[in-house]
């Protein structure tokens, strides 16, 4: 049954034209950054291997904004505009309806992934670990939107409104994305390197460095960056599961 | 199988206020049934606690002699049109209605959602923009959904509000027929006349306790208003 609710969610990706403007935005970004990184004076200068990993911070970075945005009113908009009654009347279960949801959403990921893979060989030209590289970008940033939709899922069946579901959505990904950002220097402190070593995004940061520079290009070889970003998977889909039981108990509709 | 919907001491709390108080009503099959009751009163609450869609603090409600409501089979027996329209705006009459035919895994989908769009009259829109529906149009396609899976039961929650006379006829002809092919029909409305016109037996519930159900003759007998319409036994009924 979920494939109705998954081909639903695409037709409104792209009836509403909201899918053109992502991916308008996204190709603009890639654009501007990997032209920045080839003709700017200074960047052009970095070592190709930091550019590349400037550019998957980027991708990355832009692909995680795009899926809060988005997938914050994918759930909340059906109670907004009282869709949701109608859906769960029918013999719909609410694992299907989150699993239709949820790879719709996983969708418009792998769209922006797509839209990157020719700015990454661009920049990676001569490269002999581009294949590796556009791998794990794929690998890692497929499992940390996961993670990231599944939390959104369940932030928006406790709240039931996208404006409150983005705000806290947007709050956490401030509070995970800054502590990636951190130099090496500041990670030194006991503090910084547990919240660094804890934090899914700076262990899908320093895979991918670990991938680029000592050429690490094997799982088992990252498996101390991947592992964190498992948790992270597991964890949010805890959470989730948490407030699908909570939205169980309390009913599609909340209060008359 | 001679009981459509049966509750016992059905409740729902919304805070401090009882919604639906101990609610304890039988509808036959084959039955039209008018469900009255002031503004607040339950009745949407009562609706969405026979379909599922909320779940009552204390009591039971079963569908079809034996199904709790709100249950799989319970759904695909029963046909619902809420009182929230909740419509997909993007969506053309036709992608709308097989979406859900899809839902309800109907057999030949497409065919039954033609059938459905004629039936409420809205073949000619078919392929229209849902968003450029008129009120009374969007009120007929979510008749339409409500009939898509064929059901047993049907739950009407003021199905003809926004709908001019002639709109207004013509579902209430359809229900009949429908009701004439054996579908019990649960109807909730504020349009007096139409549920004295239509209704076989009729429950009035105020403050969301059951304070009256039989026929209108019935009724009128526990009333004490022997000549009167179904107005002035209402008002009595309700009237704190």
């Amino acid at each position: 049954m979920f494939k109705y609710i998954l081909v639903n969610e695409l037709r409104a990706l792209l009836y509403t034209w909201k899918s053109m403007v992502w991916f308008l935005i996204t190709s603009v970004i890639f654009s501007f950054a990997s032209y920045l990184f080839l003709t700017d004076k200074e960047l052009s200068l970095l070592d190709q291997s930091e550019m590349l990993w400037l550019l998957s911070k980027v991708i990355i970075g832009t692909a995680l904004m795009i899926i809060t945005v988005d997938a914050s009113s994918t759930i909340t908009g059906e109670f907004e505009k009282e869709t949701a009654e109608s859906l769960f009347l029918t013999p719909l279960s609410l694992k299907d309806f989150v699993l239709g949801k949820l790879l719709a959403s996983l969708s418009l990921w792998i769209a922006i992934f797509l839209i990157a893979v020719p700015y990454i060989i661009v920049v990676s030209a001569g490269s002999h670990v581009t294949a590796a590289f556009i791998m794990f970008v794929l690998m890692l940033g497929t499992m940390l939107i996961l993670g990231f939709q599944m939390m959104i899922f369940g932030i928006s069946f406790l709240f039931r409104s996208s404006k409150n579901t983005l705000t806290t959505s947007l709050v956490i990904l401030l509070a995970l994305v800054l502590p990636a950002t951190f130099s090496s220097t500041l990670k030194n402190n006991p503090l910084s390197h547990f919240l660094s070593v804890t934090n899914p995004i700076d262990n899908v940061f320093s895979s991918l460095d670990n991938v680029l520079v000592d050429y690490q290009t094997t799982l088992t070889g990252n498996l101390k960056y991947v592992f964190p970003v498992l948790i992270f998977c597991f964890a949010a889909f805890a959470f989730m599961l948490y407030s699908t039981k909570l939205f169980k108990r309390s009913g599609v509709v909340k209060n008359d | 199988m001679n009981i459509a919907v049966k509750t016992e001491n059905l409740s729902k709390l919304y805070g401090q206020t009882m919604a639906v108080d101990r609610l304890s009503l039988e509808v036959k099959n084959g039955e039209f049934f008018g469900f009255l009751g002031p503004n607040g009163a339950g009745k949407t609450t009562t609706i969405r606690l026979l379909t599922g869609i909320i779940r009552p603090d204390e009591g039971t409600a079963i569908i079809q002699e034996n199904l709790p409501a709100g249950s799989i089979e319970a759904k695909l027996i029963a046909g619902v049109m809420p009182e929230s329209r909740g419509l997909y705006e993007w969506m053309t009459a036709r992608e709308y209605l097989s979406l859900f035919a899809h839902l309800y895994s109907v057999h030949n989908a497409i065919k039954a959602t033609d059938e459905k769009l004629s039936i409420v009259g809205l073949s000619h829109e078919k392929n229209k923009r849902i968003g450029a529906f008129s009120r009374g149009m969007k009120q007929r396609l979510c008749l339409a959904r409500a009939l898509i899976n064929k059901p047993k039961i049907l739950f009407l929650d003021e199905p003809t509000l926004g709908l001019d006379p002639k709109g207004q006829e013509d579902i209430q002809i359809l229900l009949k027929a429908l009701n004439a092919d054996g579908v019990t029909i649960f109807y909730s409305s504020h349009l007096l006349n139409e549920v004295a016109m239509l209704c076989s037996r009729i429950a009035v519930i105020h403050h969301g306790k059951l304070v009256a159900q039989g026929t209108i003759s019935q009724l009128q007998e526990q009333t004490g208003l022997t000549n009167s319409g179904l107005k002035d036994i209402f008002l009595k009924l309700t009237g704190d």
